[in-house]
């Protein structure tokens, strides 16, 4: 396995788009936080710059916060999974792979492999974001451990991977990069108005259990939460559970399709 | 005198006779499965209804440089890209090496299949890289096959900026990397010009004389005649007939005559019997001889027989036929 992300490096290191789109979402995340931060910083003392009367940011609401601000940029890791993932299949580069030793499993596997490690960086960027603004921001004296709250880490983990494997999906069956990015977006906005149609007018409640609202669910909008707090706690397992088999199925879908298909 | 105003018995039996020998199918070698590199068992590949092989079957020996030859659309790429796990066949087995197919395998096959198939962004030299990587092998050998297919100056430009022949040119560069010993070529001069085109036979005509396995999949037909040790013919997706070169594209002495036209119909029928007559054809006013390999005609004696008949030539030419006729002939409907 070393040796097959050691080549998938060879491909990207010098690949300038790589470095751009890995640096937005390097830097995005911080940097988006760091703005509502101070949005809500100045919202929230009452308008005269003194100290903040609630704090988000600071522990242990800053990882409900950052993490729930972090998702929402869910758009830039899918972009750069599927500008990866679609150049191969533009180049047909996935063949002359295949050609020259490698086997389909293989080059799928590394592609998949690919997809959880950026979702590991994202993680651990936002992991060093909400420590960041813990430490700088929270009270002195204040007796709150820093890590009380930090499954919403987790969360955030489960939330991106999710995406990040919708959107290689869809670059593995489109293999066009535009083509694959417009339909992706398209499909987050319909399946939001598919689930409010469903849930609010039809009372459909399994709409929850969508594969973009079943992530969504698990951080929910930071305050939001307080309103039925013992409500959203029942129902984490069962979204977990939900989202640990949508990754599944993700992962036969693509391999058992590029396993089984002409190159 | 226009052909078909010229009957001949021994030409439409000789027509019919090569009609019932293409509809006999499928065409199997009769070469031991023990020794052969590639092992073709009954492939065929449907695209939705359309058929694109139909049962073909062939083994390529060890050593040979092996053609495959066909008009568009015969499925020479499709077969090529089956035995390099591309496409997924229909049906049907193949192996290399007698074992079932894997990556492994082609790890030891350098194969050019189509088109130059690079990373845009990355240089020459690095796609070069990632190829050897993949192959496990050749990472030293770099400098070497740029130099062979004179690439070095441009190793480090992007691919993007190469021109065709360029491409074509890494492509097969990338094939030689670390040597191997079997080799797989889909139309390797496709794109270049006629030096390249040239320097690319005589470095397959070297590789064959290296010893090395070479399936080669080409249009330019004296390019298999001058290279190609065996060969295999494909039409619509059937192959028609497969073996040694020689045998399959056997290149017949031809004799043609001419005579003033009232006694030019005489001469069918006077030259039917004459020994190692394989069949008579009329052609743009003359009449063609074939005869049958190794039985080259005394065209002194031709003259002298129909002088006798009293029939005076006013054409008289021995010539070999054209490897192009011959192709046309066994693909034609």
């Amino acid at each position: 396995m070393l040796s097959l992300l050691r080549i998938e490096w060879l491909k990207i290191k010098t690949y300038r788009t790589f470095w751009i789109l890995l640096g937005i979402v390097v830097l995005a995340i911080p940097g988006v936080n760091y703005a509502v931060y101070g949005i809500v910083g100045s919202a929230t003392s009452g308008g005269k710059g003194g100290a903040p009367i609630i704090n988000p940011f600071g522990f242990p609401d800053g990882w409900h916060t950052i993490c729930y601000t972090s998702a929402m940029l869910f758009i830039m890791q899918a972009i750069l999974i599927i500008t990866l993932t679609t150049n191969e299949f533009s180049f047909k580069t996935h063949r002359q792979n295949i050609i020259d030793g490698w086997s389909r499993g293989a080059f799928i596997g590394v592609k998949l492999i690919g997809v959880l490690m950026l979702s590991i960086l994202s993680t651990l960027i936002v992991l060093l974001t909400v420590l960041g603004f813990g430490y700088f921001t929270s009270k002195t004296g204040a007796h709150v451990s820093a890590w009380q709250g930090s499954r919403f880490l987790f969360f955030y983990f489960v939330q991106v991977i999710s995406y990040s494997m919708i959107a290689f999906v869809i670059a593995v069956l489109i293999k066009r990069s535009g083509l694959a990015i417009g339909i992706f977006l398209i499909y987050m906005i319909v399946e939001q108005v598919a689930m409010g149609i469903l849930t609010h007018f039809l009372h459909f409640t399994p709409a929850e259990y969508f594969p973009e609202e079943t992530t969504d669910r698990l951080i929910p909008f930071p305050g939001i939460h307080l309103i039925s707090e013992a409500e959203w706690e029942h129902r984490i397992p069962g979204h977990l559970i939900v989202a640990a088999i949508y990754l599944i199925i993700y992962c036969i879908a693509t391999t058992r399709y590029f396993l089984k298909s002409d190159l | 005198m226009r052909p078909e105003e010229f009957p001949d018995s021994s030409y439409l039996v000789w027509e019919s006779r090569c009609k019932r020998a293409k509809r006999r199918l499928p065409v199997r070698q009769k070469t031991s499965t023990v020794n052969s590199i590639l092992s073709v068992q009954s492939v065929t590949k449907f695209y939705g209804r359309i058929r694109a092989l139909n049962q073909v079957s062939l083994e390529v020996p060890p050593g040979s440089v092996y053609g495959v030859l066909g008009p568009n659309g015969s499925g020479k790429t499709t077969l090529l890209g089956i035995v390099m796990d591309v496409l997924k066949p229909t049906g049907g087995t193949y192996a290399w090496f007698g074992e079932p197919p894997s990556e492994k395998q082609r790890r030891k096959i350098g194969t050019l299949l189509e088109t130059p198939n690079f990373y845009h962004y990355l240089s020459g030299e690095r796609n070069l890289r990632i190829a050897a990587a993949i192959k496990g092998r050749g990472m030293e050998d770099i400098p070497r096959v740029l130099e062979m297919v004179k690439l070095t100056e441009r190793k480090d430009s992007k691919f993007s900026t190469y021109s065709l022949g360029m491409k074509q040119r890494l492509a097969i560069a990338s094939c030689m990397l670390g040597n191997p010993d079997v080799l797989v070529f889909d139309e390797p001069t496709n794109g270049l010009d006629p030096v390249g085109i040239a320097e690319t036979r005589e470095t397959i005509r070297q590789l064959a004389k290296e010893g090395k396995t070479i399936v080669l999949a080409s249009h330019l037909l004296d390019e298999v005649e001058k290279v190609c040790t065996h060969v295999a013919i494909l039409q619509r997706g059937q192959l028609l007939m497969a073996g040694d070169v020689r045998e399959v594209l056997i290149n017949e002495d031809i004799v043609e005559l001419g005579a003033a036209d009232g006694s030019l119909q005489r001469l069918p029928e006077l030259l039917a019997a004459w020994p190692g007559v394989r069949q008579i054809k009329a052609n743009d006013g003359l009449i063609q001889l074939f005869f049958e390999q190794g039985r080259t005609p005394d065209t002194g004696e031709l003259n002298r027989f129909c002088f006798d008949k009293g029939i005076i030539l006013n054409h008289l030419q021995l010539r070999k036929r054209s490897l192009e006729s011959k192709f046309m002939e066994i693909t034609k409907d």
